[in-house]
């Protein structure tokens, strides 16, 4: 096929996929279940978020830890300036409550009412303020990536993985002190953000949609390459001629632009904004997405994200709670599956030695906990209950350890979903023409041309070497 | 006047003078090899000159312009590119991704305009590639075709060190400077890539500046050969007049002593040989 | 010659030197008007706040030793470490609190400390299987037994306990996670350790609690201390001295230890270049191994402390990581891979937060200051890191482990 119909037969695809997508929606809206509903607006949100921290940390290779601080600038902000005047109104009764007057009159609202637009400040119209709302706190969110940005000229590295941690647990503490109250409303928060945003599919979607059209597009521009060749190679990309200054700073702006816009999405589905929701746990959850489902890939990204957010939503069977006995159970099912897995795993990899000392500590653990847990199932011994709180935590970490130990760069890697693929098409593979003048190209005995030159360097070289080797 | 010129230059690490009192010239259209023995600071400095580090004292000047205390991407700009002793490539981009990412200090497009794919933008980046393709069809057709596609680990040796020079070139450079360009190469590939940089030159219109350790490809293509000895020139010119100089004779093989004699005369034998 | 491999000369920088005068006459000269206005900058305040500086700073050391000690063998920037002394503290907390233990927990409660001991006879004989270190690990194995499930312990043995468990813990976190990305990108490898961080964390509000705990031994150890300054009354615990006492004795066992024993000479080297000093014959894997036992010991040690100091345990999930961030700046001032300076950085970390919080008057002007701490240490953290990532001590003192 030539370029130009394939590039048509994708162009066709796109909108297919794109069309699939929009009744795949269709079908969920319409089932109405709510569960399902959240979960794919979650999945949406968090998608949003980890695409975006993918530039950093993918793309550019930077690895950044500080995605729940901008996510918390954006929320806030939006939480703040569409919260409805009931909200205001029972935050200003409250005795604890920590916001004052000025902060109070933060209202898009109120500024559409003083500039005489009364149409855009009715009920009907709030998804007009919400729009505004979190652009301003993706903008506002992208000055504080900028802030961010500046130490990764100095540093690299863990080093700088650790400021931009540093950074973002700095945003969320300054969020309760007394300085930053008036915003925030300390510890106590927002109730009542409007929620039929972050909620909705529609909404959910259409920013994700546009998130994932300007990371895709960013990747492969010349920007995404030169933030491709930072990644690689620091020195050689500066050689280059890439601004390194510029283009690090570049990826913190735009990743803190949209990790702000997932922040807004995010206190409209939580419809609260309260400090606790952006705990660094939410950027391990990304961090999650990214490993697992390949680092630099967006269409891999989305994959993790859509894995974290199953075992967020729907692992609440591992956290109910259960007897003793049967956790026995379980874990000694884990364990020997942990040991025949390793087994397996060393035979493909013809690792040897196949049987190390400790997976016979691990096996004859198993066993025991399995004993005893049979025995005690039928003796009705160990009948107390217990809660794993934290198992889904307990499981995503588990996870990100074997994937960076099995698979580093995550179940895409680099690479992206594309249509090509679909249809093996490899442009990196020969066809049988080239490949038979590339071998022409390379072996002396098929040139002889080549092989003239060769005998005479041969001699040339023995003479060079010789006095070189004095 | 000189393309590059290079005044009193000097740079020291810690107590180590890597360069002492440096001068060169490199005029338009020229090669010139610099060789010395093992640390004589000829990679320090390509590393000067393309604004890795700052000369402690001196200057340096490009086209009549002071570049000195610029960023390497800035000296870029301005039109010198390196290529790297030990291979710096952008491992697991394919071979145009690398031979694109050089052009892109060009660029005049926005990042927003690159995202929404204006038309401008599109020119450009046409233009970018048929640049690509030009620079990688120097080294004929094994880096053409399916190989652009590949990622650069699958390449061999001697085809990424093309690379790498197809890369330098993108960039626009009037002054390439290459950093031992036969490294890890054997004969058939060393002499090709003699004839390369030759055609580079003639062809391309490149003034070549570059560090070699393979004497013979050193005589066949140098105007000019500098030698560095501690990080000062000991001597310049001609090819034959330098490898008969007997400071550089000295500097190689260190003092002449007795039994050294017949080393010396292998050196000059050897090399004729070869030139 | 490449690029990376020539050393960028050193320069000398004096902005942060600047930065901490400045901040230090900002303290002092604060001192200097509060003492003039009010009368409670005495010689007994002073004494107070001293000493508790101390005490808190060698705490910071402790943990910081840990850090210190793996980032200068693999360059690891170990951010479980905050939760292995989490798991320190707990330990000692469990082990310490609850009276004798039913026979099956008292077995698997031994089986860690006998491998410990046998670790610990390791250093000495060399070999795993060797009979005096089997041998000695089985009589560990009972006495520990017994002692857990036929007595109560006391707050000593509880320590050297769970310094024993947590050491394991060090080398069984080393095992899984960490071993089988030697040599992978540095980022791979702190992603792991956030990783086991989290896993650490949540495994420990499963299994542990999930609230706040108080911890207040009945022991001699904190025993109440009053004595009378000239100008008036230091009310204090023992503690002050003890705490500074123990991580004394430990920070100097761990510098006999590095400096004198063969093991220990092995350490430095492998830190100076581990592939060469592989190549010299030094076991590198029984090198990282006695890294993280160490370091997981003395975290331990600063957990037990810092919940007998503090008389309350957090919650897993945060308990280790305000310490762990602090202790690991307490590292980077010291300059990371040095031992003297992780102690020194320590000291630092702990003379200035205390300063800090106790020079401000309890008024309600005032008040916000105490909120400021924990960002504080953040903010120390990144002006450190950016300022002079080698730390202040510099080259010339820094030994490197």
């Amino acid at each position: 096929m030539l370029d130009t119909q394939k590039r048509h037969r994708n162009t066709i695809l796109n909108f297919a996929a794109i069309g699939v997508l929009i009744v795949f929606l269709l079908i969920i809206d319409g089932i109405g279940s709510v569960k399902l509903e959240q979960a794919f607006a979650l999945f949406a949100i968090w998608g949003i978020a980890a695409v975006s921290l993918n530039l950093i940390n993918g793309t550019t290779g930077i690895l950044s830890l500080g995605h729940h601080g901008f996510m918390l600038i954006g929320g806030y902000i939006t939480a703040l300036l569409i919260l409805s005047s009931e909200s205001r109104a029972r935050i200003a009764n409250s005795a604890r409550s920590q916001m004052n007057e000025f902060t109070l009159g933060l209202s898009i609202k109120n500024w559409f009412e003083a500039l005489g637009l009364n149409a855009l400040a009715t009920d009907d119209t709030l998804w007009l303020r919400f729009i505004v709302a979190i652009v301003i706190g993706g903008i506002i969110s992208m000055i504080f990536g900028l802030i961010v940005g500046i130490p990764s000229l100095r540093l690299r590295g863990d080093y700088l993985a650790i400021v931009t941690f540093g950074f973002g647990e700095i945003i969320r503490l300054l969020a309760s002190t007394r300085l930053f109250a008036p915003f925030t409303n300390g510890s106590l928060g927002f109730s009542g953000v409007p929620s039929e945003f972050g909620k909705s599919l529609w909404w959910t979607f259409g920013f994700l949609a546009i998130t994932v059209f300007v990371m895709a597009k960013l990747k492969y521009s010349s920007y995404g390459r030169a933030l491709q060749g930072i990644r690689e190679d620091e020195i050689a990309a500066e050689a280059m001629g890439v601004n390194l200054a510029y283009h690090k700073v570049l990826a913190f702006a735009i990743s803190a632009f949209f990790a702000g816009i997932a922040g807004g999405l995010w206190v409209s589905w939580l419809a609260t904004a309260r400090l606790d929701v952006f705990l660094f746990t939410l950027t391990f959850f990304f961090l999650v997405a990214v490993s697992v489902g390949g680092t630099g890939s967006v269409t891999g990204v989305l994959i993790g994200t859509a894995l974290v957010v199953f075992v967020r939503q729907y692992g609440d069977p591992l956290e109910e709670s259960y007897t003793l006995w049967q956790w026995l159970l379980a874990g000694g099912v884990l364990l020997l599956a942990a040991a025949v897995a390793t087994l397996i795993y060393r035979n493909i990899r013809r690792l040897r030695p196949r049987l190390n000392a400790s997976i016979y500590i691990v096996v004859g653990l198993g066993i025991i906990a399995l004993l005893i847990g049979l025995f005690a199932a039928s003796g009705g011994q160990l009948q107390s209950e217990y809660r794993a709180f934290g198992m889904r935590a307990i499981i995503l970490s588990a996870l990100l350890v074997i994937i960076m130990i099995f698979k580093p760069d995550g179940i895409l890697g680099q690479a992206e979903f594309n249509w090509a693929w679909l249809f093996r098409e490899r442009k990196d593979q020969p066809t049988d023409e080239e490949r038979a003048q590339d071998a022409w190209l390379t072996g002396p005995e098929l040139s002889k041309r080549l092989e003239a030159a060769e005998t005479r360097e041969a001699s040339a070289e023995t003479a060079g070497e010789s006095s070189e080797a004095n | 006047m000189a393309m590059l010129e290079i005044d009193d230059i000097n740079k020291s690490f810690g107590g180590l003078q890597a360069i002492t009192d440096l001068n060169l010239k490199v005029n338009e259209g020229e090669i010139v090899s610099v060789i010395g023995p093992n640390g004589a600071g000829k990679t320090t400095l390509f590393n000067l000159i393309t604004g890795v580090y700052k000369p402690d004292v001196g200057d340096i000047r490009f086209e009549g312009n002071s570049i000195t205390g610029l960023k390497p991407d800035q000296i870029v700009d301005r039109g010198i590119a390196r290529t790297f002793q030990n291979l710096r490539l952008f491992t697991n981009l394919t071979v145009l991704e690398n031979v694109l990412i050089p052009q892109h200090h060009k660029l005049k497009s926005t990042w927003f305009s690159a995202v929404f794919r204006t038309p401008g933008y599109l020119r450009r980046e046409q233009q970018m590639r048929e640049q690509a393709l030009e620079k990688l069809s120097f080294f004929g057709p094994r880096l053409m075709s399916f190989r652009l596609y590949q990622p650069v680990y699958v390449l061999s040796y001697a085809n990424r060190r093309r690379t790498e020079m197809a890369r330098a070139m993108a960039t626009g450079a009037k002054l390439l400077l290459l950093d031992e360009p036969s490294a890890g190469m054997n004969p058939k590939e060393t002499a090709e890539i003699t004839q390369i940089i030759k055609r580079m030159r003639d062809e391309g219109g490149y003034t070549i500046l570059l560090v070699e350790h393979k004497m013979n490809l050193v005589s066949e293509i140098s105007d000019r050969v500098v030698v560095l000895d501690y990080g000062q020139k000991i001597a310049e010119g001609d090819y034959q007049d330098v490898v008969n100089d007997p400071k550089v004779i000295e500097a190689y093989l260190g003092k002449k002593a007795e039994g050294d004699e017949a080393q010396n005369d292998q050196l000059t034998e050897g090399d004729g040989r070869t030139s | 010659m490449a690029v990376s491999s020539i050393p960028e000369p050193k320069k000398r920088n004096w902005a942060p030197y600047l930065i901490i005068g400045a901040i230090l006459m900002i303290v002092i000269g604060r001192i200097i008007f509060l003492g003039t206005v009010s009368d409670r900058f005495n010689a007994a305040f002073f004494t107070r706040a001293i000493t508790e500086s101390f005490k808190l700073g060698s705490l910071y050391a402790l943990i910081a030793l840990g850090y210190t000690m793996v980032y200068g063998i693999i360059r690891l920037i170990n951010f479980a470490h905050g939760e292995v002394f989490m798991v320190g503290a707990f330990a000692t907390f469990f082990l310490f609190s609850a009276a004798p233990y039913p026979w099956p927990v008292a077995v698997l409660v031994a089986i860690p400390i006998a491998f410990g001991v046998m670790r610990i006879l390791d250093f000495w004989r060399g070999k795993m299987t060797d009979p005096i270190v089997l041998a000695g690990g089985g009589v560990v194995f009972f006495i520990a037994v017994w002692l857990l499930s036929a007595t109560t312990v006391n707050f000593v043995l509880a320590l050297i306990f769970s310094m024993l468990i947590t050491g394991v813990l060090g080398i069984f976190i080393d095992r899984i996670a960490y071993s089988p990305l030697r040599g992978a990108p540095r980022n791979s490898m702190l992603i792991t350790a956030i990783a086991v961080s989290f896993f650490l964390q949540n495994f420990g509000l499963l299994t542990l609690t999930r609230r706040q705990t108080p911890f207040r031994p009945d022991t001699v150890l904190n025993n109440s201390l009053v004595f009378n300054m000239f100008d008036g009354t230091v009310r204090t615990s023992w503690l002050i001295v003890v705490i500074p006492l123990i991580s004394l004795v430990l920070v100097i066992a761990l510098t006999l230890f590095v400096t004198r024993t063969r093991l220990g000479k092995a350490m430095r080297a492998t830190a100076q270049d581990a592939e060469v000093a592989q190549m010299m014959g030094v076991n590198v894997g029984r090198v990282i191994a006695t890294t993280f036992l160490l370091g997981s010991m003395l975290a331990a040690a600063g957990g037990a402390m810092w919940g007998l100091n503090f008389g309350s345990l957090n919650q897993p999930a945060i308990l280790g990581i305000l310490p762990g961030i602090k202790a690991f700046a307490a590292a980077v001032i010291g300059g990371i891979g040095s031992l003297p300076g992780a102690v020194i950085g320590g000291l630092i970390i702990g003379f200035a937060e205390n300063f800090l919080t106790a020079i401000f008057p309890r008024t309600p002007e005032f008040a916000g200051i105490t909120e400021f701490k924990d960002t504080f240490a953040f903010i120390l953290l990144i002006v450190i890191l950016l300022v002079r990532p080698s730390g202040i001590i510099g080259e010339d003192l820094s030994e490197k482990v």
